[in-house]
């Protein structure tokens, strides 16, 4: 039986450096492609992914195993991401606006309906928060309610935008 | 939350990407550098931790040695009261004059001029000082060198020791009593010390006809 997160977090805080390699081989994946698919830009990715575990790695002494280590690991990233939408002038909130949702080339989507890229595509297409909330369910594996916790909203708009984001999804398959 | 099967393999049938290694290595590393940064608490305490173990162990030691010395100083002087009783016996000394030598003995010595050799060199003087205990048979140990060493020994024990607790009048008594059982040996030889830790006892003639040997 594996180790639970909040056990490996605790021994590391306590200077198991191997618990956090434990740790990171678990997450390391998830939460990648989470920031990657989050954003356009695959060097800003790897640099907020990067920022992420460094910011793990420096809050270890003030770690309690209150919350699951998942959802704390997410909302560390999430805040990462708000952060650089603001420094490019943009808000979650606008962005979960269907209206401000960015243009889509409606013959990129017609191309590549039958194919994982097209499908990549239409998750890109989604807004910020939309595609977050159906990353953190896939990626993530969170519940609605561990949504709305790390992404710091309540359940009822993480619910919403998670099956928003289903609908659009669906509807790019379904094409 | 509709939770659609189709859309989650479609999900998973994108590329799984990962992050590159040279990213990995980067994150673990700075992970490690953390841990190695904090030293250990039982390893490199710092602080007034630091102090802790040694502050302790000289403690210990210090109390060590001040229970050894005192011990040590103590004990020869135990072991001269102990041998005292025979000393007293031997020297006869007048009971006035063996307190300033008793106080001497028992005045605080440096540990330097406190060696163990006396207490074992005085050691076998402890052994007639016991056997000096009044058994009340001193009359029948009267044959052999070794019977009349312990006799004389007994008979100036007894004469000393009720010298120190009673009056020269009660020793002149017992000699007299001596005298009366026709013990004349141990008579005289009582009288002879009496006359020693007394010089200046004026016996009365009563006393004298009790006493001396007529």
């Amino acid at each position: 039986m594996e180790a639970p997160d909040e056990l490996l977090m605790l021994a590391y805080r306590d200077g198991d450096a191997g618990a956090f390699e434990t740790l990171y081989a678990r997450h390391r994946g998830a939460l990648y492609r989470f920031v990657l698919r989050s954003l356009k830009d695959r060097s800003v990715a790897e640099e907020l992914f990067q920022e992420a575990w460094i910011r793990v790695i420096e809050a270890r002494e003030r770690y309690a195993a209150s919350a699951r280590f998942k959802t704390w690991l997410y909302t560390i990233a999430h805040n990462l991401l708000v952060d650089h939408w603001r420094r490019k002038g943009l808000t979650l909130v606008e962005l979960n606006d269907d209206e401000h949702a960015s243009p889509d080339n409606p013959a990129h989507q017609v191309e590549a309906r039958e194919t994982a890229a097209r499908f990549l595509q239409a998750l890109e297409a989604l807004p910020p928060a939309q595609r977050e909330a159906f990353l953190l369910h896939e990626e993530g594996e969170m519940s609605v309610a561990e949504i709305a916790a790390a992404t710091g909203t309540n359940e009822e708009a993480a619910k919403s935008r998670l099956r928003y984001a289903m609908t659009k999804l669906k509807a790019a398959v379904d094409e | 939350m509709s939770d659609d099967p189709k859309i989650s393999q479609r999900y998973r049938e994108l590329p799984r990407e990962e992050p590159p290694r040279a990213l990995d290595d980067a994150i673990l590393a700075a992970s490690r550098r953390a841990v190695q940064s904090r030293p250990a608490p039982l390893v490199a305490p710092t602080g007034r931790r630091r102090w802790y173990v040694p502050v302790a162990a000289a403690a210990v030691i210090t109390l060590a040695v001040a229970v050894t010395l005192h011990i040590q100083h103590d004990r020869p002087s135990e072991e001269i009261d102990a041998v005292a009783p025979a000393m007293k016996v031997q020297e006869t000394p007048a009971p006035k004059a063996t307190e300033p030598a008793r106080a001497e003995r028992r005045a605080p010595q440096p540990f330097a001029a406190a060696p163990s050799a006396p207490a074992p060199a005085a050691a076998p003087a402890a052994s007639p000082a016991a056997e000096a205990e009044p058994r009340g048979d001193i009359g029948a140990a009267s044959s052999g060198v070794r019977a009349s060493r312990d006799e004389r020994v007994r008979a100036q024990a007894q004469v000393a020791r009720t010298a120190m607790e009673q009056g020269p009048e009660v020793i002149l008594e017992r000699i007299a009593e001596l005298r009366k059982q026709g013990r004349h040996g141990e008579a005289d030889k009582a009288l002879a010390e009496f006359r020693k830790r007394y010089p200046d006892y004026r016996l009365t003639d009563e006393m004298r006809a009790k006493v001396e040997k007529k």
